[in-house]
């Protein structure tokens, strides 16, 4: 019997364009239902902000890593916390960021020196959710069962979320942000990026890094990125310009909204009434935002005032990352943990045992042939449909999986076999495995996650004694694409 | 109505979509003038006689042969007695003891029993899968299976008599519960270390809500066995196990 509420000390790092922040929470966990059927957070207590950074960078292209890990290991002394201490958690690299060429380099270095399971996380998809539950924009959906769009600006990029419910519609994201253009104290440009060269030209505005604009031509460009903000927010309709900054294929759903929230930095510019020096952050966050803030007033759209701005996603990644599989899962202790797991999606529609392991063996080989082997620490197949939970078919599906692993030559690489079905079975499943063959080992079986593919999963060390694991499922993108 | 309107119609119905989804309950069934509408009646009454039935009929012979069980019967003679006597449903004659002692695996690590309880469908519903994954999962671990049994009229207790009777180390008796209006097909698993008469029902483990649309019959069967494995390095089981 439980004889304390278990917590979870998890840590949020974020790496963004303009900022890097870090905070730390505890998490308490519950189980709900009779028989413990579900492990659930129900409490996040964010128990130190840390101080929002300038992200130190060599260069244009190329993040300062060491500065990185010192600012992080900085943070851990004034929070009272060492890495040892840590359970759980995620850097994530974000914005502008995670184009850099070593952007991936920085997150896995972070994450492995961060704490026990904390896991490295990068892409604009990802980012948009973790904002967007970060700002409160989540709760507030889920709890009114309303449409709510989270709009996170900022330094490189904008990352909206769309939530309806409980639920997360879509993503939608853009080369827009505060810091595209830089200035001095004067007011003299130092930086132009891609996109806002784009828009410059967009605008007929000749100017580049050295020219002093005036305030006017300013408000000019603060204009036009406020349209393409909402024209994205409006989702039909977009000018050529909005779609050259667009991220992504930028389908949308056309939804009603009953509220639109600003997060990030810009979003804490919006948020503010009062304005600063222009030039305080030696960029052009305050023309955005007073642009964004003039649509608003003339806007039929509902604001709302977000929970959090500049550290929603960095509190989006230190709260809301770790889920925890079913409490009937099957783990081979030992490999535990495993990190940056390919996923890989099996169908398994048939009845027959011969093509079904077929199919395995085909998915399997197509993931073994995209990622590296000696930097894969195996491939998490993910079951959404195994079909009718009956003895026959688990029967059935066991030997296909094994022949499967088998044939591909998987059971060859040492790798652990990691399977995920979305319905309650892995114990059942494990357990067939392990007496249709020994072919299959370490075997993980973690059930009830949602996975698919494209996405890539951690598994941590089984909690609460070995009835669950925490399980973050997470994008590993970077380069923008 | 102005376009503003209807369409934040549209979007109430998706939220009800949802909430009905969540929840098995008789949410958002309408009604005509005061009454509620002659669909919801019926399928009230419709899940009304699947749980008297659930309640009343017998566990089908077919279930019993299949599954390979040995038949046996408390001390209840029939339905009405079953459920106006529970003491004589938690009790076998002198009869079937000796019936036991002739037929029976004689001190066995795990003895499996099936009672019908209060839903004879729950054990249609779920013994198949269950027992196959049950055994398999025991026999895997290096536990002795007994002759697994099913008990007519049996009520949880009747799991102490017989495990006492044979000289199990445990017994695990998978029984029906009574039935709701949303399932009838819910089983239990209660699991009893070193089983004797009058063990209190606190040193018992029980996992519950065994149904297709709970936990599924599969899964709880290998969940029964890492239970059993546990209660055997324990020595114990209910509030005896850490």
């Amino acid at each position: 019997m439980a004889t304390e509420t278990p917590t979870l000390t998890s840590v949020g790092i974020d790496i963004g364009t303009t900022t890097t922040q870090l905070i730390i929470s505890e998490l308490t966990l519950s189980t709900t239902g009779l028989g413990a059927v579900n492990v659930e957070i129900e409490d996040t207590d964010i128990v130190y902000r840390g101080t929002i950074y300038e992200t130190p960078l060599l260069d244009h292209q190329t993040l300062d890593v060491d500065a990185i890990a010192d600012l992080v290991t900085t943070e851990f002394e004034n929070a009272g916390y060492t890495p040892a201490s840590i359970d759980s958690g995620a850097v994530i690299v974000t914005g502008e960021s995670s184009y850099k060429t070593n952007a991936e380099e920085l997150v896995t270095r972070i994450a492995a020196d961060a704490g026990e399971f904390v896991v490295a996380a990068a892409g604009p998809e990802l980012e948009s959710v973790l904002a967007g539950t970060g700002s409160g924009a989540a709760a507030w959906a889920r709890e009114r069962e309303a449409t709510i769009l989270n709009v996170d600006i900022g330094g490189g990029t904008t990352n909206m979320c769309l939530f309806a419910g409980d639920s997360v519609v879509e993503t939608r994201c853009l080369d827009v942000g505060g810091r595209l253009l830089r200035f001095d104290t004067s007011g003299t440009i130092t930086h132009v990026s891609v996109p806002a060269a784009q828009l410059l030209e967009t605008a007929g505005l000749s100017l580049d890094v050295g020219s002093r604009p005036t305030e006017g031509e300013l408000h000019e460009l603060a204009a036009l990125m406020a349209d393409v903000v909402f024209e994205t927010i409006d989702g039909s309709g977009r000018s050529s310009t909005t779609k050259a900054l667009t991220i992504g294929d930028g389908e949308y759903a056309a939804r009603s909204l009953d509220g639109v929230c600003f997060s990030g930095g810009v979003g804490q510019l919006i948020a503010s009434d009062t304005d600063t020096e222009t030039f305080a952050y030696g960029d052009f966050g305050n023309f955005l935002a007073a642009a964004i803030r003039d649509r608003l007033e003339s806007s039929p759209l509902a604001y709302r005032s977000p929970n959090e701005t500049i550290r929603a996603t960095v509190i989006g990644a230190g709260t809301q990352t770790t889920s925890f599989s079913g409490t009937t899962v099957s783990l081979d202790e030992d490999v535990l943990p495993l990190r940056n797991l390919p996923v890989v999606e099996v169908s398994l529609a048939g009845t027959d045992c011969t093509s079904l392991a077929a199919e395995v063996c085909r998915q399997l080989e197509h993931g073994l042939a995209l990622h590296e082997t000696e930097q894969l620490a195996g491939l998490a197949v993910a079951l959404p449909d195994v079909g009718s939970l009956s003895y026959a078919r688990m029967q059935t599906l066991a030997q296909a999986l094994t022949q499967g692993y088998v044939d591909a030559g998987y059971v060859d690489t040492q790798l652990p076999v990691v399977l995920v079905p979305r319905q309650n079975c892995a114990k059942a499943l494990a357990q067939c495995l392990r007496a249709s063959s020994s072919d299959l080992s370490p075997l993980i079986v973690i059930d009830e996650i949602a996975v698919s593919d494209g996405d890539y999963l951690d598994v941590g060390e089984p909690m609460l004694s070995s009835q669950t694991v925490p399980v973050v499922v997470k994008s590993l993108v970077f380069g923008g694409q | 109505m102005t376009d503003a309107e209807s369409r934040a119609d549209g979007d109430d119905e998706t939220a009800l979509d949802r909430i009905l989804e969540a929840s098995p309950s008789r949410l958002g069934v309408g009604r005509s003038g005061r009454r509620p509408r002659t669909a919801s009646v019926l399928s009230f009454r419709a899940d009304h006689a699947r749980a008297r039935d659930a309640v009343l009929t017998r566990v089908s012979e077919e279930t019993i042969e299949r599954a390979g069980l040995h038949k046996i019967t408390s001390r209840v003679s029939d339905q009405d007695e079953y459920l106006a006597r529970p003491d004589l449903g938690r009790e076998i004659s002198d009869a079937t003891v000796t019936e036991l002692r002739e037929a029976c695996i004689h001190a066995p690590d795990v003895q499996l029993v099936v009672c019908d309880g209060l839903s004879s469908t729950a054990v249609d519903a779920n013994v198949g899968d269950l027992l196959p994954i049950l055994i398999d999962g025991l026999e895997e671990r290096g536990f002795t299976v007994g002759t697994p049994l099913f008990v007519e009229f049996g009520r949880v207790d009747v799991m102490d008599a017989i495990g006492e009777e044979l000289e199990a180390e445990i017994v695990v008796n998978l029984i029906g519960e009574r039935p709701g209006l949303n399932t009838a097909k819910s089983l239990s698993a209660y699991l009893v270390y070193g089983p004797e008469r009058g063990k209190p029902t606190a040193k018992k483990s029980v996992i519950s809500n065994i149904h297709p649309d709970g936990l599924p019959a599969i899964e709880a069967g290998a969940q029964i066995v890492e239970l059993v494995a546990t209660m055997h390095e324990q020595q114990g089981s209910g509030l005896d196990l850490e």
